[in-house]
């Protein structure tokens, strides 16, 4: 853990990033639009002003928090995955698939299998480039965005043939499922869903697995001193492939949790980035829960924010990503500084 | 012959405290071989990063031809002639051997241009190897060629840079007796032309062999400067093992009882596959310490890394109370109240961006007694945590604070502590005081030694033979992977005595099939 003073050093230079990539969207938008003032009201204050609006902040918010977690996981065990995409659609698939067939069960019954099949459906999917690293030292990177590509191409080509719902014409998607496993709104009239109390006890869970539980120890080990996990005995092929299969498990949850609550079934690129994003996140939180939920909120406050600048002004919603981009540059570039620093410091203790 | 070099009471204090020069005098002679010789931690390093601009001195002058020098980086050191060949290669393993040699001062085909004048540049290289007898293929990526060769690129290097002072830090440690003697026939081609050599080394041989003169170094600080023709190795070895007394410890004669560790004919490789131990046999009781003496690289390393099961042997037992640890997992063996301290506590033996707390439970995670329910007992943690870190005088703020930013010698205590909270019967301790400030090497030495007094088997790694003295019971003295010594540490035990056993010059052992013999 780190000293107050270093939490604070930490959070007011996120906090600098955030606000100079949300000052380089809000000069886009001065410079190009023609109504400045109404792009940037619609950009900032229309994503909060109604009811609707919120829930879909919730919404969009639920599963970057469960990709971001899933990343944090693998991260702090220094595991640089990037395949929560392809777990995520994996179990997302897998979890429809038990949402079809086991439609004889008693609902909340039903319920757990869709959930439990799209967990194991990430984990099980994860392992694989768990394995490949542990067994034959392959760079995770590399093996989980290509298991990307074909996690989204096997799951499309089964929407379009096998599991393609006849009804659903040039649409390719399978039948949707019951309407009572689905996630149901929270309250009547307000647009957000169930999931978002699936995140956030989700955010609880990683919270005390990685801070208070004995695995999550291993785990932090691992990832800041390998070295001295194995000198203590820590077999740090078996935290890799467990870390591995936690993320899976989380990015399969944000897969399944999207299908019930926003699609109602499986449909061909329904995630369109969703782990990817969740890379963001976890880097803008330092990997840990609690910022990843704030990180969530925020990273779905500009997405809502430009649907709303887009509808209400003449700028194009493209703007968000100028922000994203730059967030992702602010905060990549923080990391970094953090080395120099560190390194000056060592350097400066020398001469 | 002129004075060319000159280094004046050189001090170098890091901050840590850590004393690594304490007065060193240096004079180097215009054409000459000078040996630099000293124990592992004499502060031959230090010294010669100074030479080469890469540590500037606390306190002290530097002479170049009677001017006062500052050397703040190698591009000053260049520029007054000092080249240097590290002990480990600094070459870039995909490029050819004529790239190395000029990387970063490639001949251009004029002085605007872009591009490598490739003739000159052979041209060059060709006339440097012809003169001095460093024949290597220029167009050979440096990847594939021999050690030996490897070496002769670096020298390459350096000479073609323009460097008249060539400073050589343990150039034959990784060099077959064939490939030293083509190095020393090209030392000798080098001074022949006018270069000057600085020669570092712990092989007495050699430098008798090859050196004008030599000077040894012992705890930092310069003992003296002798002409090689007037001086014999038992003199140098003498002066280099020295009869400063760094540490005392007050310890009550051992009492032993049974064996705890018994090791018989043990074998395992180094991470290269070199053989690093040859057929080791030794034998711990409770009670005692035995003290493992040694030049640093003869398998000291290896050795406890294999009984601790952080290395895999290749042959040979290890007996631990009757059960043997040779195949077990490195977990298993600490779980069987092994406590090893490491020799690099900043990678293998701390988690420097974990807490203390961190750092002190490795042993006991897993204990039901640190566990509430699935999680781990915060409230216990922070109690075991504070007892420790009073016990072991532990300063810090608080139990989370990064262990990262404790100095030397409380890290130390930090990795020690963990080690002795689980009660070890044997305890494998590799440098206790490396680094360490001298307030707390006392404290770890006394530590060790109340251990021994608890009944533990204890085991001392060091690389100051000193240490090892004040520690130590009795002393197996390691060269070239085997134990060419057990010696009882009795009053009469002197220095010179281990010393030459270190540097290979003789060889008492146990074993009745071996003949007790002495040389020199």
């Amino acid at each position: 853990m780190k000293s107050v003073k270093d939490i604070y050093l930490e959070l007011s230079g996120i906090a600098i990033a955030v606000l100079l990539a949300l000052a380089c969207g809000f000069a886009v938008i001065l410079a190009t639009s023609s109504e400045p003032l109404t792009a940037l009201s619609s950009l900032i204050i229309d994503p909060v002003t109604n009811p609707f609006n919120i829930g879909t902040v919730i919404n969009k918010a639920v599963p970057l928090m469960l990709t971001g977690l899933a990343l944090a996981v693998v991260f702090q065990a220094g595991v640089f995955s990037m395949g929560a995409e392809g777990q995520l659609y994996m179990g997302g698939f897998a979890g429809a698939i038990a949402g079809i067939y086991f439609d004889a069960l008693p609902f909340w019954l039903h319920f757990v299998v869709i959930i439990g099949c799209a967990m194991a459906a990430g984990a099980l999917y994860a392992a694989i480039a768990g394995l490949l690293k542990t067994y034959a030292n392959a760079n995770e990177i590399v093996t989980t965005l290509m298991l990307n590509f074909v996690a989204i191409l096997t799951t499309s080509y089964f929407v379009n043939n096998v599991f393609k719902d006849p009804t659903s014409g040039g649409a390719a998607r399978m039948a949707y499922l019951s309407p009572e496993v689905l996630l149901s709104k929270l309250i009547p009239g307000f647009s957000a869903h169930g999931g978002i109390v699936i995140a956030l006890a989700a955010v609880v869970i990683v919270y005390l697995l990685l801070y208070k539980s004995p695995v999550g120890y291993e785990l932090r080990l691992v990832g800041k001193n390998g070295k001295f996990a194995t000198y203590g005995g820590i077999s740090k092929n078996r935290v890799l492939l467990t870390s591995i299969m936690i993320s899976g498990a989380l990015a399969g949850l944000a897969g399944i949790v999207e299908i019930l609550g926003i699609h109602g079934t499986f449909k061909e690129n329904f995630s369109a980035g969703l782990g990817f994003d969740g890379i963001i996140i976890a880097l803008l939180a330092r990997n840990h829960p609690i910022g990843i939920v704030v990180a969530s909120f925020f990273y779905a406050y500009i997405q809502v924010g430009a649907q709303t600048m887009q509808a209400g002004s003449d700028m194009p919603r493209e703007v968000a990503v100028i922000i994203q981009v730059m967030l992702v540059l602010l905060v990549s570039a923080q990391g970094i500084f953090n080395f120099m620093k560190h390194n000056m410091r060592k350097k400066g203790g020398v001469v | 012959m002129s004075v060319l070099l000159e280094m004046k009471n050189i001090h170098k204090v890091y901050p840590n405290g850590t004393a690594a020069s304490r007065g060193v005098d240096l004079q180097i002679y215009e054409g000459e071989i000078h040996a630099l010789v000293g124990e592992n931690g004499a502060g031959k390093s230090t010294l010669m990063k100074m030479l080469f601009g890469l540590e500037m001195p606390t306190s002290g002058t530097i002479l170049y031809k009677g001017e006062p020098i500052a050397l703040s980086g190698p591009r000053d050191a260049i520029k007054y002639g000092l080249g240097m060949v590290h002990q480990h290669f600094m070459l870039v393993p995909s490029l050819t051997v004529s790239e190395n040699i000029v990387l970063g001062e490639e001949p251009k085909q004029g002085p605007l241009s872009l591009f490598r004048d490739r003739g000159t540049e052979e041209k060059q290289i060709a006339q440097l190897m012809a003169t001095y007898g460093l024949k290597v293929e220029p167009q050979a990526k440096v990847e594939t060629i021999p050690v030996g060769q490897k070496q002769r690129v670096e020298i390459l290097k350096v000479l073609y840079r323009g460097a008249r002072i060539i400073i050589l830090d343990e150039p034959t440690a990784v060099l077959t007796p064939q490939e030293t003697d083509e190095l020393f026939d090209s030392i000798k081609a080098l001074v022949a032309e006018g270069y000057t050599i600085i020669f570092i080394t712990h092989k007495l041989r050699e430098v008798m062999e090859i050196s004008d003169r030599v000077t040894v170094l012992k705890a930092g600080k310069t003992i003296t400067t002798l002409m090689t023709k007037a001086t014999n190795p038992e003199e140098i070895s003498r002066l280099m093992v020295g009869r400063e007394v760094l540490f005392r410890v007050n310890k009550r004669p051992a009492e032993p009882k049974d064996a705890v560790l018994s090791v018989k004919d043990l074998q395992a490789a180094d991470d290269k596959g070199a053989p690093a131990l040859r057929g080791v046999s030794l034998e711990i009781r409770a009670g005692e310490v035995l003290g493992i003496a040694g030049v640093e690289g003869n398998g000291q390393t290896e050795l406890v890394e294999t009984i601790t099961g952080l290395r895999r042997s290749t042959g040979g037992q290890i007996r631990y109370l009757g059960e043997e640890l040779a195949g077990r997992s490195a977990g298993r063996i600490r779980a069987m109240k092994v406590g090893h301290v490491p020799e690099d506590r900043q990678t293998a033996g701390a988690s420097l961006t974990s807490t203390i707390a961190e750092n002190l439970i490795l042993d006991h995670y897993r204990n039901p007694a640190f566990r509430r329910g699935p999680f781990l007992n915060a409230r216990k943690i922070k109690e075991f945590a504070r007892t420790m870190m009073q016990i072991f005088d532990v300063r810090a703020a608080h139990e989370q604070v990064a262990a990262g930013s404790l100095s030397g010698g409380n890290l130390q205590k930090v990795v020690i502590a963990r080690e002795l909270s689980k009660n070890p019967k044997l305890l494998i301790v590799s440098q206790p005081t490396r680094g360490v400030d001298i307030g707390a090497i006392e404290f770890i030495h006394s530590e060790i030694i109340k251990r021994r007094d608890g009944g533990a088997a204890v085991m001392v790694v060091s690389a100051e033979l000193s240490e090892v003295m004040a520690l130590s019971d009795r002393i197996a003295v390691m060269y070239e992977g085997e134990i060419v010594a057990v010696l009882d540490n009795t009053e009469a035990l002197t220095e010179e005595e281990i010393g030459r056993y270190m540097l290979g010059l003789g060889t008492k052992t146990e074993h009745p099939e071996r003949k007790e013999q002495e040389a020199i």
